[in-house]
């Protein structure tokens, strides 16, 4: 005991990594590896299970570029970042500005009701939404055709122009109500003076909305940004469930073209060199919205 | 002190943890003790359907019983969920000494590239399994030693079940209605119009999930094509085209059809499962698709269901979508391959050709003469298909076997059509496209 508290607080930094060893090991093993394990693999011709694995050089990489099915995914994704960030963004900073600004009854129960669908499991969110959808007996064709809309009771997640608009509207859906938590968390720390000095001054809701809650909300924007797109990007289970990357390939994204390349095709390696490529992309958005998220605080300090 | 000594140990338990995670004991590890010792038969299966499980629990059990000393540690999985760990699972000196592996190249022809499974061939002299199953059915389970030529070569598994694709009719309706199961395909597609004309969905079906579309346009294939074309196609030998006038004619009957309103509203939209539901609750007349589901059409229902073959044309003959099930087969690094042998032999006895049937599942072995099974019911009726198509030789493929992409490539190409956005012909090209660059790759 003696010769620890002979030191002064903070006097042995290397102590400090004691600390940080077990989560440490656990990062290494279980994410930092797999990670170097998979930028490793996408070099190589390899099944996944035999001891045949050829060292091929950027030939996967090669073959993604040129690869329309790639592309098509690809493509999708940043539809994807529509339906799954912006919409929800905007739905957010609009909830969010009308529950905070006047006391409303029941104000718990909507802000829970509308952050539900962020703690269901994508499966099951996945799966409720295919029978929404059924064009036979899901509860939207029905109601369509009660109010006498019957030309819009098509079948939606089997409809070459509507499938992708109503697997990212279910992104739309699970996504807004994280938003809007967030917005309203981070609108407890704007001060209501600068509201009233706008008031005063003749702003109306839309101007002090545009020249106050939304600057005041940069970094809670950027973190859903951040969040939001890596969740578009990086999406699989909600196409798994509802239309496995169809009608025809509308539906088709990267994350499941990696499922297919390495558990049906037997292709590691080029599975790898497509989650190499989709995490390389995510650093990238990741990085450049960080960027501008400590510009903009650099400007307003 | 204290501190720093709970971290340490903590971060001490973790590592053993985790080398345990890396390294678990397996039963081989244990030091065997003569005379006592169990002999554990490792075995992956994926019949996770209750009254599937059931024939298995009851066959495993009959084994044990059977084979003093052995006991068999079963592992059931869904069968996506046994093809994506299976492969690894082959090639661990602990992994199942028996297992269900699909065929077709990405799985036992891949798995024989490897060297992970073994040949049957000394077991099938030794059992005599030439008279449980044809060679035509063999073949399915057959591949080259290097993994290449599929339908030749070694056999490498034993199928327990098998399937037929046809018609399955709602005996309620027709009976009410004064139809008759058609006996020829112009009879057939004439009772199409009729059923659309009372106000029936003719054919139940749904297109979302994207593999029943597969059998749907197979099975009309399946009548223009000969048996040589489909063997060539599947195995991938004889240079065959998918562009032909067949095939391309196939699919324009059924794009007529889906034109024509034969299947059900929304079919786009709608799964195979849901599709199912809908015809076992009474809506649509009929559904193609597999044998498979006799067992789930017996039960939970008011309504009757009869089954029959697509008709040929007429004055011609015409074939059937059939097969074998998922056979098992054995792990060639097994220490207990004698054993594992006499449990397939045991999958395909007549008592097992029993129990399934009794579970309303076609055998793929012959019933014994003595059964007392129930054969005057809708099993019946699918084994009467089966046996039919057998004595023709009229059994077809699945052709989605013929490459390693053909299953991906003919369902976004079946969607395609249906979905009015390419023309039979563009799907027959687009189908040749994948085929051509396969057997190119092959012949490299």
């Amino acid at each position: 005991m003696a010769n620890v508290t002979k030191k002064y607080p903070g006097e042995s930094r290397w102590k400090g990594w004691w600390y940080l060893l077990p989560a440490l090991l656990v990062y290494l093993l279980f994410t930092f590896l797999p990670i170097l394990e998979t930028i490793r693999s996408s070099f190589y011709q390899w099944d996944g299970f035999s001891q045949n694995k050829v060292w091929i050089g950027l030939a996967n990489y090669v073959e993604l570029f040129s690869d329309p099915k790639f592309h098509n995914a690809l493509q999708n994704n940043l539809i994807f970042v529509i339906f799954y960030s912006l919409i929800p963004i905007l739905i957010g900073l609009f909830l969010a500005s009308m529950l905070s600004r006047r006391p409303i009854p029941g104000f718990a129960f909507f802000r829970t009701a509308l952050f539900l669908p962020q703690v269901i499991s994508m499966v099951v969110v996945g799966v409720i939404w295919r029978w929404m959808f059924n064009p036979t007996f899901g509860p939207i064709n029905s109601l369509l055709r009660q109010i006498g809309l019957d030309v819009f009771a098509i079948s939606w997640l089997g409809d070459f122009t509507w499938a992708l608009p109503a697997v990212g509207s279910i992104g739309t859906w699970v996504q807004y109500g994280f938003c809007m938590v967030l917005f309203l968390a981070g609108m407890q720390h704007i001060q209501d003076e600068y509201y009233e000095a706008a008031s005063l001054d003749g702003a109306n809701a839309f101007k002090q909305f545009i020249h106050i809650t939304v600057p005041g909300l940069r970094s809670e924007i950027a973190v859903a940004l951040v969040t939001t797109i890596i969740a578009a990007l990086r999406v699989f289970d909600l196409v798994y469930t509802t239309t496995r990357g169809g009608p025809g390939e509308t539906t088709m994204v990267t994350g499941f073209l990696i499922y297919r390349a390495a558990f049906t095709n037997n292709r590691i390696g080029y599975a790898a060199a497509i989650a190499t490529v989709l995490t390389l992309i995510i650093l990238v958005i990741s990085l450049f919205i960080r960027r501008y998220q400590q510009q903009g605080s650099e400007e307003s300090a | 002190m204290k501190k720093r000594t709970i971290f340490l140990s903590i971060s001490l338990a973790l590592m053993i943890l985790l080398s345990a995670c890396a390294k678990p004991a397996s039963p081989t590890d244990q030091a065997p003790v003569a005379g006592t010792e169990e002999e554990v038969l490792l075995v992956w299966d994926q019949f996770y359907r209750d009254e599937e499980s059931k024939v298995i629990e009851t066959l495993n059990a009959e084994f044990e019983a059977a084979h003093p000393g052995v006991k068999i540690q079963r592992e059931v999985k869904v069968l996506d969920d046994l093809r994506t760990t299976v492969k690894l699972a082959l090639s661990q000196a602990d992994g199942p000494d028996v297992a269900q592996i699909n065929q077709g190249r990405n799985d036992m022809g891949a798995l024989v590239e490897a060297g992970l499974l073994l040949p049957l061939n000394s077991y099938l002299e030794e059992y005599d399994w030439g008279t449980v199953f044809s060679t035509s059915v063999a073949s399915r389970n057959s591949f080259t030693e290097d993994g290449k030529t599929f339908g030749t070569g070694n056999l490498y598994g034993v199928s327990p079940t098998a399937e037929v694709v046809g018609v399955f009719y709602n005996k309620g309706i027709f009976n009410k209605n004064g139809w008759d199961v058609p006996t020829t395909f112009e009879d057939f597609e004439a009772l199409l119009a009729e059923i659309k004309a009372a106000g029936i969905t003719p054919i139940s079906f749904g297109s979302l999930d994207g593999w029943n579309a597969i059998h749907e346009f197979s099975a009309i294939q399946h009548l223009l094509v000969s048996l040589d074309y489909i063997n060539n196609l599947t195995y991938g030998v004889n240079n065959v085209s998918f562009d032909t006038p067949e095939n391309r004619q196939a699919a324009q009957i059924l794009l007529d059809w889906a034109n024509a309103g034969y299947f059900s509203d929304g079919f786009p939209g709608i799964g195979y499962d849901d599709s199912n539901n809908l015809f076992k609750a009474g809506n649509g007349a009929m559904t193609i698709t597999g044998s498979w589901l006799a067992p789930e059409l017996m039960v939970d229902t008011d309504q009757e269901f009869g089954f029959f073959l697509l008709p040929p044309y007429e004055g011609q003959t015409g074939l059937a979508i059939g097969g074998v099930g998922i056979p098992f087969a054995i792990r060639k690094t097994s220490e207990k391959q004698e054993l594992a042998a006499e449990y397939l032999n045991w999958m395909i006895s007549p008592r097992a050709a029993e129990l399934w049937s009794e579970a309303g599942m076609l055998p793929a072995m012959a019933l014994p003469e003595d059964s007392k099974v129930d054969t005057k019911n809708l099993f019946g009726e699918t084994l009467n298909a089966w046996n039919t198509i057998n004595q023709a030789n009229a059994v077809g493929h699945y052709i989605d076997w013929a490459t390693p992409t053909f299953y991906d490539t003919l369902v976004a190409e079946l969607q395609k059509l249906l979905g009015g956005i390419s023309t039979p012909a563009n799907f027959t090209e687009a189908v040749e496209a994948d085929y051509a660059a396969y057997l190119q790759s092959q012949s490299k």
